[in-house]
């Protein structure tokens, strides 16, 4: 049975018992979001960062003089956030378009489900999608410090906070994804999510831009890009982590906080664009 | 399936194979009938610098840094390996190699606080650049403020340079920070009084080999200072060359002739009585001279 179908059964039959029960109508899609994602066989990609860290263990204490340590955390976290990156995108992008080629979604809004609610299950599943991958990445990365430090190493507790901002990072970049895909075409919302994700590191230039801008209209231009645009500066962690350091627990919470918004704001534009979507 | 999609399949997977081979040993001829790299090409400079590199690599910094450190250690194994000699990291001078400050510095500059690049910066680059090798490590402490290490990095390059009341300061700067050593203090004292005695070399390239990562700084650091106990141990010994000669008139025809005295200075001595070195290898009677030189097998260096 399509996904889809199977979504709108399950949504169906919950409705029937808790018409009125919206938390369980989006968790019904989160869940189906999830379940779609891991017979896609995203979480393949499991294996492919299993053999990346296994071969830096194994190799990389040749050719770093002694930084092994430094040189797995970066390269663990830093494929954490690439592979969560191509996950976000190109999963977030094809999770309504897919649903309206397979027209699914006309057996989904058939019953008593908003489109605000069918926006906030698929992001929630893929979110926990990502989330169990960074999971099992983190568990990865500690892991091998353990195993190339021959016992255990502080670091393999300490990269946890980076950990929790990378996937924070990738939240803000689903919903992202989820907004451009909400009225674009699934090509187009990859490449202006890319662009969000590189000009969200981007964003310490966009200010000074606009603090050197002579004229007054490029410098509320980019002041106002400066604002608008996720800085997902912020949430980078990994070079101190490799260090041993902690970020601030003050820090975290704003940066944290700042992300919420951020996806609550996306979240909302998201279903107001895709609430004036005609299917027809 | 059916016998023919069996033979389908045969077919499609020894063109596989055959095709793997085939880009394997096309991938060897290409290889052996390259090219000479021009040498000009190679030291080219880098594309980007630090602060580009910094900018472009999107929160990837850290690994990117990470890179570029490998690429330090590989462009001076190359560079290593290419010369007869057995070379000590800190005189590379005469190996041209343009590209190692670059490479540290963009190492440093993307990620400021990976300490290792900073002592590879103050150990090989002195002999290869000097202005560089103390701007790289002054740029390390204005990012790394609290880190005295740098400070015995900066201390380090003073005094081979023979420059003791800069090395002085910068060890009694490093001391005043939170976490340093007590005998960082006590360096600023040692370099004022006498900066370029044995002891005081002994104890700096103790306390690098105490506390490098590098395997090829600490084995630089634990070669020096074979070195410096074979110099003791060489003056010792042409005391008693000089001594003997004094005594008899010529000098001595074999390391027999001098046993006991070299037995009375707990010398270690191989089983044909010659002293050994602190690698182990017997030295050699030079009597043209009435010297004591190393073995050129010896892993202690000469320079």
């Amino acid at each position: 049975m399509p996904v889809g179908v199977a979504q709108a059964t399950k949504i169906s039959k919950s409705s029937e018992t808790t018409r009125h029960s919206m938390p369980r109508r989006i968790l019904s899609i989160a869940r189906n979001t999830f379940r779609e994602a891991v017979r896609d066989r995203v979480l393949y990609n499991l294996v492919l960062f299993v053999l990346l860290l296994t071969a830096a263990a194994i190799f990389v204490g040749e050719l770093s003089g002694g930084q092994e340590r430094k040189i797995i955390v970066d390269l663990g976290l830093s494929a954490m956030l690439l592979f969560g990156v191509f996950i976000a995108i190109f999963v977030g992008v094809g999770l309504v378009y897919k649903e309206i080629e397979r027209r699914t979604v006309y057996a989904i809004f058939s019953k008593p489900v908003g489109r605000g609610e069918f926006l906030i299950g698929k992001y929630l599943g893929l979110c926990l999608t990502l989330l169990v991958n960074v999971l099992v990445m983190g568990a990865g990365v500690s892991l091998a410090l353990i195993y190339v430090s021959r016992g255990w190493d502080p670091l393999a507790l300490s990269i946890w906070p980076a950990i929790l901002l990378i996937y924070v990072e990738l939240m803000i970049l689903t919903g992202v994804a989820l907004l451009f895909s909400s009225f674009s075409s699934p090509a187009l919302s990859a490449l202006l999510t890319f662009f969000v994700f590189i000009i969200g590191h981007f964003s310490a230039d966009l200010k000074s831009l606009a603090n050197s801008m002579g004229s007054g209209v490029a410098r509320w231009l980019f002041a106002a890009l400066y604002y608008l645009l996720p800085n997902l500066a912020n949430l980078s962690f990994i070079t101190p982590a490799a260090h041993g350091q902690l970020p601030l627990p003050s820090h975290v919470a704003v940066v944290i906080l700042y992300s919420l918004v951020y996806i609550v704001i996306i979240l909302a534009a998201a279903t107001m664009i895709f609430s004036r979507r005609n299917f027809k | 399936m059916s016998h023919k999609d069996s033979i389908r399949d045969g077919v499609l997977l020894l063109t596989v194979l055959i095709g793997l081979a085939t880009v394997g040993g096309l991938s060897r001829w290409l290889d052996s009938h390259r090219p000479p790299v021009d040498a000009k090409l190679e030291e080219e400079q880098l594309y980007l610098n630090g602060a580009t590199a910094r900018r472009i690599s999107l929160g990837f910094n850290g690994l990117a840094a990470d890179w570029y450190w490998m690429r330090s250690l590989q462009y001076v194994g190359r560079k290593i390996i290419g010369v007869p000699e057995n070379v000590q990291i800190d005189s590379l001078g005469q190996l041209n190699l343009n590209l190692l400050a670059p490479l540290i510095d963009t190492a440093t500059t993307l990620d400021p606080q990976f300490m290792e690049p900073y002592q590879y910066a103050a150990v090989v680059l002195p002999d290869i650049d000097l202005q560089q090798a103390i701007r790289i490590t002054k740029k390390g402490i204005a990012a790394n403020p609290f880190a005295w290490r740098l400070y015995q990095h900066l201390g380090y390059i003073y005094w081979q340079q023979r420059d003791f009341q800069a090395a002085g300061e910068a060890y009694d700067q490093g001391s005043k920070l939170p976490g340093a050593p007590a005998w960082m203090e006590a360096m600023k004292a040692k370099m004022a009084a006498d900066g370029g005695s044995r002891e005081l070399a002994q104890e700096i390239y103790e306390r690098m080999y105490e506390q490098a990562e590098d395997s090829q700084v600490k084995e630089m650091a634990r070669r020096r200072l074979l070195q410096l106990e074979s110099l003791d141990q060489r003056d010792g010994l042409g005391r008693v060359l000089s001594a003997y000669r004094s005594k008899v008139g010529r000098c001595p025809s074999s390391w027999g002739e001098i046993g006991p005295v070299m037995r009375a200075l707990r010398l270690n001595l191989d089983s044909a009585g010659a002293p050994l070195d602190p690698s182990g290898t017997a030295y050699v009677l030079v009597s043209d001279t009435c010297d004591v030189a190393l073995d050129p097998k010896s892993e202690v260096p000469v320079r």
